[in-house]
């Protein structure tokens, strides 16, 4: 390992001189400091004010979602927008959107390790359980936008008194496994990784409650030699085992539209092109939470400017590739002389929702543009802000694609145009709501930087006995 | 002890006092323990039963009487469905029908192929008339309204005794204040009670009022003929058709009749197909299925026939005309207006003596009627392709001079009582007459009426009504053929029919309905084998020979001084329009306004549901600064104004405004109340069809409910709509067929298909279905006819607006062609049962699968609404249910249910199904009867009421079908076949006939 020199502590690590390696931790922090500040986090008896603010808000929202999805249950799918043409709207546009979100945290946990990018333990752990919330609000959207939310367990393969297997035909069916297998593989991944640190907050435990409660999820980890050996075999493991989902993930989401007949939907793009978005997506969204928790928790030592550097970087590579399945879409529509096809992007552009379309391509392929220029890639500010035009614009994405598309198809009889009602408006703020909610109980509760991880690309302490 | 007569028992015969004391007691058994208890015992046994009672109630088992049959009625089997003949009278002209009973009730109307103002036929209004039976909102018993008082309930025999008291007092001036306000009716048997109503009552008069008069055609008779004969078209024979402002495919009393003869001449395009022309104002569905339609506003309608005339009077093209006709004719020649059509059309005219027909409709002045006399006469069509007949009331005076004498009467004070029979008069009479306002003041107003309306309002007594399913009756279609109007179910609100209204009046007792038709009817039928002949008619629904006698009417010279005077005929004055009224296509004259089905048909032009609207030239919109559908105008007419959404419709005449009538209705109940905006109120007994009117922009622009152009489209969308409609209705001239008659099928390139794997066989029945576009009309029978059979929910017009309606065929309207005269181009629209069907892959459940027939079926109990379905269906043909439609529905309303349909819940989907039920059911009968199902045996209820047979369902594996020959046509194509989906259904392209030279 190399050795950095602790002398000359700096906040900036962003040079990119590639004769010296740039530290991943700064201004001289040690195992036990980093350790100190990740677990006091978790342990100070009072959250910081903001926490505790943002934590109304959101768990209000999420009160909120409740209420909407009883109104939702009791009422029938018609308190939406939804009409003839556009029977899909909000619900599947959010689904995808937070299925995208999820995509960069597993990205970053298994695919940058298996490549062995160091820098990704900084941020590792956050995004996994940012992955985690995701896929728990994607999932919510699919679950409740059905007519018959009784009967939904007819989707899985469960043996019945019919005899009925599921439509295995179905695009709908692949997504109830191909998300019900990241989400699994995720929420495992991520918790094997929570298991050493975990069994640090318990051995810092000073309430019995703490110690129990901690002494459970560590799982009896003692941190034994053997412990360490097998704990990185499996962590492999499940690197490699969730480096496919991450691709094959999104792939099949995007089958939801690619083997339907749709025009505008009816593209081999679709897996790839979604796959860039996801990451893309994801990337921001990890910035928009990285950006205010490194300052308001103190951890900025530990998610450098290089972190976010490196960020912004993926976020201005898939941008790019986003902008370019944008314009490859157009080029096909008109190459494959489809006269459906090309109207329907045609309309895209042009049409009643092309203010929808241009918010998109200004927020995913004009603002990350800004990131060419180093000053605006180490201002927290511009990143910030970069991230939010993002997510904005990739949800309207998913908003483009489903809706442009249902609401003019083949038969200019049935056009019809789509507005969500109150009670989708609701629900989407109320998912974002149960997102930022668990979120902020991840904070408060659980390790949010990978200790051991950072420790592991941290130099090795000089002449000090380890603390 | 007295001798035992019967005995139950040994010890009975034997005396046992035991037992004598025991049977003696009805309740043996603690019985009495309730007599003889104290307040202690009382209290404790009444909470036992209290106690018991409320457990009974943890049953949530709904209670129903079982009545078994002591004899079970001939001919009935508990379960299965019967049909029974019966007569829809409306505006004096009847339809046949046959309508389905299922236990005793009435569920579903269809036409009645032996009636020849039928053949099979229904329009949706007639279709939804089984709903009206079971609307809530009709009104349940008799009610008195003293004074301004609040509404009394009374019984029919506190009313009959009355009314017998009331009509002997008037015995005394026989009846000289005695008016009956009557709807239009053909009925023999009221004609009968009539006579004896004029004998007890020579002094009363009877008013007969129709707010779609069409009296206009009886005075051009008049003037012509000399006498008011009424006119018959037989379209079979004519080659080359005139409508002037006549739609006479669907607004006409013999619509139905003269669809199906236009649509014949139209099918087999190697005879000679026949050609119409169609000159007017808005869109009718005859200028509709026009090869030309000439828009101009409907006051130069007469000039353009006249023009006509003119040009056929000098090519020597009209023998015999009299010198002073000539000359009359001439003055039309110098009209300022011309349209180069005129002369192709005349020319069209003169090529065909004795095989055209030339029609005005009953919006035109009489003079017009007259002109058509002379040009039928002059073409030698009389007797040929348009036939006379003696009106059945000669002596009647017009609609219009009959209602405005009684207003008159009603002014003077002359009149104590007045008898409504049926109708609406207080909403649809002209309003300057202010009716509703004299009908108030008069002495003893009496109302029969389906509901209590803005009629009944203001009379004294209110009678319910017996439906025409519920009551006995007679009724005679447009030419004469005389059928019975036989009760389906008793009345479910202690109605009363018309003639046992009048009945009572005439003779002052109540008279079944039954034998008061019976008797009409053995007055008319051979005494001696009456029962069989009067049984022969019930069961037909037709009586044989009662089709009126044609006859040869003269032309009398009279006519040429009205006729010229049509030649002065000029447009409204700059700064003012033409404002036109038209029937309501689904409420008729507003008479269905509370029926939901109707109130949510599509309009067949503008697909407005819930609402009519000011229909304008798109120039004229802009000129008024109307920017899109929905936008306010205000319409000031005869002094009256009103606030009205304005509709931008491209064919329609510049200058002229449409308005249906119809809609607004006050007190139509809780479906009907406040829909749409009253037209009536702009209506004068002098303007009855057309005013001059002021026309402004108003603040404001309504949400019109449509179910096409759901919003506004914009410029980019309307180019592309332009464009697919001509690849989707594919049209072409009958030219251009003979010269390729695979045109269609060329029009757009379907890519090679190579299946991965070998494609189902279909071995036994193979369901296919195929529509003729040259022949559909546009009219929605189909619908209204798929909704009723197959349960279809009304949703309402915001779930409209949402774009949310239920209606699973529905019939897409596209404007084609030049958008300053564009083409109308109708297709139904309906589930494919695509081989390879879009919707089953993506659903997760396999809720829509094929069976080994090759029908799509949905299987409602295992639909968990995902919806993808929908979105993957190309045609957009399935339907959600947003909602629970059916929670509120009352038991009442239940009854029209279709038992063979599952009622769909809530978040399922739902779509055609090409009336599996039906097929089932034939499938069924040909099993038991060892038999091979014959063709046309299956009819889907969409089919069967098609007045233009445009609808051909059947098994394509059957080389004898007509659906295979349809299929095999060289006209038929697959709507999007180019994205695979091998459709079951078909269609067969629309050829038009334009003259040479003109298309």
């Amino acid at each position: 390992m190399a050795v950095a020199t602790l002398e000359r502590p700096s906040r900036d690590n962003t040079s990119s001189d590639p004769a010296r390696r740039a530290p991943l931790v700064l201004a001289g922090n040690d195992y036990a400091s980093v350790t100190e500040k990740v677990c006091r986090i978790v342990e100070v008896r009072k959250p910081p004010r903001a926490w505790t603010l943002a934590f109304t808000i959101a768990a209000s929202f999420t009160g909120i979602l409740g209420l909407m999805v009883l109104y939702l249950i009791t009422t029938g799918v018609g308190v939406w927008g939804l009409n003839k043409p556009v029977s899909w709207g909000f619900d599947i546009t959010n689904f995808v959107f937070w299925v995208g979100i999820g995509h960069a945290g597993t990205l970053i946990s298994a695919i940058l390790y298996l490549f062995r990018q160091q820098w990704r333990t900084g941020i590792n752990r956050f995004a996994e359980a940012m992955t985690i919330f995701a896929v728990i609000c994607a999932l919510l959207f699919p679950g409740i936008h059905v007519g018959r939310i009784w009967f939904e367990y007819w989707i899985a393969p469960l043996p019945n008194q019919m005899s009925m297997w599921p439509n295995f035909r179905s695009p709908l069916l692949w997504d109830f496994f191909a998300v019900g297998t990241y989400f699994t593989v995720s929420l495992v991944f991520w918790y094997m990784g929570l298991i050493p640190d975990i069994a640090t907050i318990r051995d810092r435990a000073t309430t019995k409650a703490r110690r129990i409660a901690y002494g459970l999820l560590a799982m009896g980890w003692r941190g034994s030699n053997r412990h360490w050996h097998r704990y990185e075999r499996a962590y492999l493991l499940l690197a490699a085992l969730a480096t496919p989902l991450v691709l094959s993930v999104h792939s099949v989401v995007s089958f939801d539209f690619a083997t339907s007949m749709l025009p505008g939907w009816h593209a081999t793009i679709f897996p790839p092109y979604f796959v860039a978005g996801a990451i893309f997506g994801g990337f921001a969204m990890v910035l928009m939470l990285a950006v205010p928790c490194r300052q308001w928790f103190g951890v900025k030592d530990v998610i450098t400017p290089r972190h976010l550097e490196n960020m912004c970087k993926i976020v201005l590579a898939t941008g790019m590739m986003v902008g370019y399945a944008y314009a490859i879409e157009f080029f096909i529509a008109w190459y494959s002389g489809n006269p459906v096809e090309g109207f329907v992007f045609i309309n895209r552009a042009f049409g009643p929702y092309a203010w929808a379309y241009w918010t998109m391509v200004f927020c995913n392929v004009a603002t990350p543009q800004v990131f060419w220029s180093r000053r605006a890639r180490s201002n927290p500010w511009v990143i910030f802000a970069v991230a939010v035009f993002v997510n904005i614009g990739m949800w309207f994405e998913r908003f483009v694609i489903i809706v442009t598309t249902l609401s003019r198809d083949f038969l200019p009889s049935s056009w019809n145009s789509y507005t969500p009602t109150w009670v989708e408006v609701l629900t989407l703020m109320g998912s974002f709501g149960l997102f930022f909610t668990l979120f902020l109980l991840f904070l408060r509760f659980l390790p949010m930087i990978a200790m051991a991880e950072v420790k592991a690309i941290m130099p090795a302490p000089h002449g000090e006995a380890h603390r | 002890m007295p001798p035992v007569e019967l005995w139950r028992s040994l010890d009975d015969l034997a005396g046992d006092p035991t037992l004598r004391e025991l049977v003696s007691r009805e309740f043996p058994a603690h019985a009495d323990e309730m007599l003889a208890s104290s307040r202690r015992d009382f209290l404790k046994l009444m909470g036992a039963s209290v106690a018991l009672a409320g457990m009974t109630a943890c049953r949530r088992w709904p209670s129903e009487l079982i009545v078994p049959f002591a004899h079970r009625p001939e001919g009935y089997v508990p379960g299965s469905t019967l049909q029974y003949a019966t007569s829809l009278d409306v505006g004096g002209a009847a339809t046949g029908l046959l309508v389905t009973s299922y236990d005793g009730r009435p569920i579903k109307i269809e036409g009645n192929p032996s009636h020849p103002q039928s053949l099979g036929a229904t329009d949706p209004c007639a279709q939804a008339t089984v709903l009206q039976l079971y609307d809530p909102d009709r009104s349940q018993g008799v009610v008195q309204r003293e004074g301004s008082g609040e509404p009394a309930p009374r019984t029919v025999e506190a009313f009959t005794t009355w009314a017998r008291t009331h009509f002997a007092s008037l015995d005394a001036s026989k009846g000289a204040g005695l008016r009956v306000l009557a709807e239009p009716s053909s009925s023999l048997a009221l004609l009968a009670i009539r006579e004896r109503f004029a004998r007890r009552f020579p002094g009363a008069v009877w008013v007969e009022w129709d707010p779609l008069s069409r009296d206009a055609a009886r005075e051009g008779a008049t003037l012509a003929f000399g006498r008011p004969l009424r006119t018959h078209l037989a379209l079979e024979r004519a080659d080359v058709i005139a409508a002037f402002d006549a739609d006479l495919l669907f607004d006409d009393p013999a619509a139905l009749a003269n669809a199906r003869a236009w649509a014949r001449r139209r099918r087999a395009p190697d005879d000679v197909m026949n050609r119409l022309w169609a000159v007017e104002a808005g869109y009718s569905l005859t200028g509709g299925s026009a090869d030309h339609r000439i828009a101009v506003p409907s006051v130069l309608v007469p000039v353009v026939l006249g023009r006509v005339a003119a040009v056929l009077a000098r090519a020597g093209a009209l023998p015999g005309l009299p010198p002073e006709t000539r000359a009359a004719l001439e003055r039309f020649s110098s009209h300022s207006f011309d349209d180069p059509r005129i002369a192709a059309l005349a020319r069209d005219l003169a090529g065909a003596p004795g095989r055209s027909a030339v029609v005005v409709g009953p919006r035109q002045p009489a003079a017009a009627h007259a002109l058509a006399h002379l040009l039928n006469h002059g073409l030698a069509n009389a007797g040929v392709t348009v036939w006379y007949s003696e009106d059945p009331e000669p002596a009647r005076p017009s609609h219009r001079e009959a209602i405005a004498r009684l207003a008159g009467d009603l002014n003077a004070g002359v009149v104590d009582t007045v008898v409504v029979l049926g109708g609406n008069p207080a909403y649809d009479a002209p309003r300057d007459l202010d009716l509703a306002g004299k009908l108030s003041h008069v002495k003893t107003a009496i109302r029969l009426g389906l509901y209590d309306d803005e009629t009944s309002e203001v009379c004294d007594w209110h009678v319910p009504q017996a439906h025409y399913l519920e009551s006995w009756g007679d009724a005679r279609g447009w030419d004469g053929t005389a059928g019975i109007v036989q009760p389906l179910i008793r009345p479910l609100y202690d109605g009363m029919s018309a003639i046992e209204l009048i009945a009572l009046v005439a003779d002052g007792k109540t008279t079944p309905g039954y034998d008061l038709v019976r008797a009409t009817w053995q007055a008319r039928l051979p005494s001696p084998d009456f029962e069989r002949a009067w049984r022969r008619i019930v069961h037909d629904g037709v009586a044989e020979g009662t089709r009126f006698v044609a006859v040869a009417p003269e032309l009398s010279p009279g006519a040429a001084a009205p006729i010229a005077a049509l030649a002065d005929a000029e447009l409204p004055r700059a700064g003012t329009y033409e404002l036109t009224f038209s029937r309501s296509a689904s409420l008729h004259d507003g008479r269905y306004a509370n029926l939901g089905w109707l109130a949510e048909l599509p309009d067949p032009v503008t697909k407005l549901t819930w609402d009519n609207a000011a229909l304008l030239h798109p120039e004229d919109a802009k000129a008024l600064g109307v920017k899109r559908n929905g936008d306010r105008v205000a319409i000031e007419a005869d002094g009256r104004e009103l606030t009205v959404p304005a509709f931008l419709l491209p064919g329609q005449a510049k200058g002229s405004i449409g308005l249906d009538l119809g809609w607004g209705r006050r007190r139509a109940g809780r479906v009907g109340d406040a829909v749409g905006v009253d037209a009536y109120a702009l209506r004068s007994s002098d303007s009855l069809w057309r005013a001059e009117a002021r026309v402004a922009r108003r603040p404001g622009t309504d949400a019109l409910a449509s179910t096409q152009d759901h919003h506004i489209v914009d410029t980019l969308g309307k180019r592309e709509q332009a464009i697919r409609a001509e690849e989707l209705v594919r049209t072409g001239t009958l030219e251009e067929f003979l010269e390729n008659r695979a045109f269609a099928r060329e029009r757009v390139e379907i890519p090679p298909d190579a299946p991965l794997w070998t494609p189902h066989a279909y071995p036994g029945h193979k369901w296919g279905l195929a529509i003729d576009l040259t022949a559909c009309t546009g009219c929605h029978a189909c619908t209204i006819a798929c909704q009723a059979e197959n349960n279809i929910p009304v949703v309402g017009p915001a779930e409209v607006r949402r774009g949310r309606e239920m209606h699973w065929i529905r019939v897409d309207r596209y404007f084609a062609g030049d958008p300053a005269a564009p083409r109308l181009a109708f297709q139904p629209m309906a589930c494919h049962h695509c081989e390879t069907a879009p919707c089953e892959q993506v659903c997760p459940v396999a809720a829509t699968v094929h069976d080994h027939e090759g029908l799509n079926v949905m299987v409602y109990n295992r639909c968990v609404g995902t919806r993808y379905c929908s979105n993957n269906c190309p045609y957009k043909v399935r339907r959600f249910n947003w909602f629970n439609n059916h929670k509120h529905a009352t038991a009442v309303e239940m009854m029209v249910m279709n038992p063979e349909v599952t009622v769909r819940s809530r978040g399922v989907m739902e779509k055609c199904t090409y009336c599996l039920q039906r097929i089932e059911a034939v499938k069924i009968a040909a099993k038991n009867e060892a038999r091979a199902i014959r063709d046309g045996e299956i009819v889907p209820a969409c089919a069967q009421v098609c007045p233009t047979e445009a609808i051909v369902f059947g098994d394509l594996n059957d080389p004898e079908s007509r659906v295979r020959a349809a299929h095999d046509d060289p006209r038929c194509y697959g709507v999007l076949e180019e994205v695979n989906t091998k459709p079951r259904t078909r269609y067969l392209a629309r050829l038009t006939n334009p003259a040479r030279g003109e298309a």
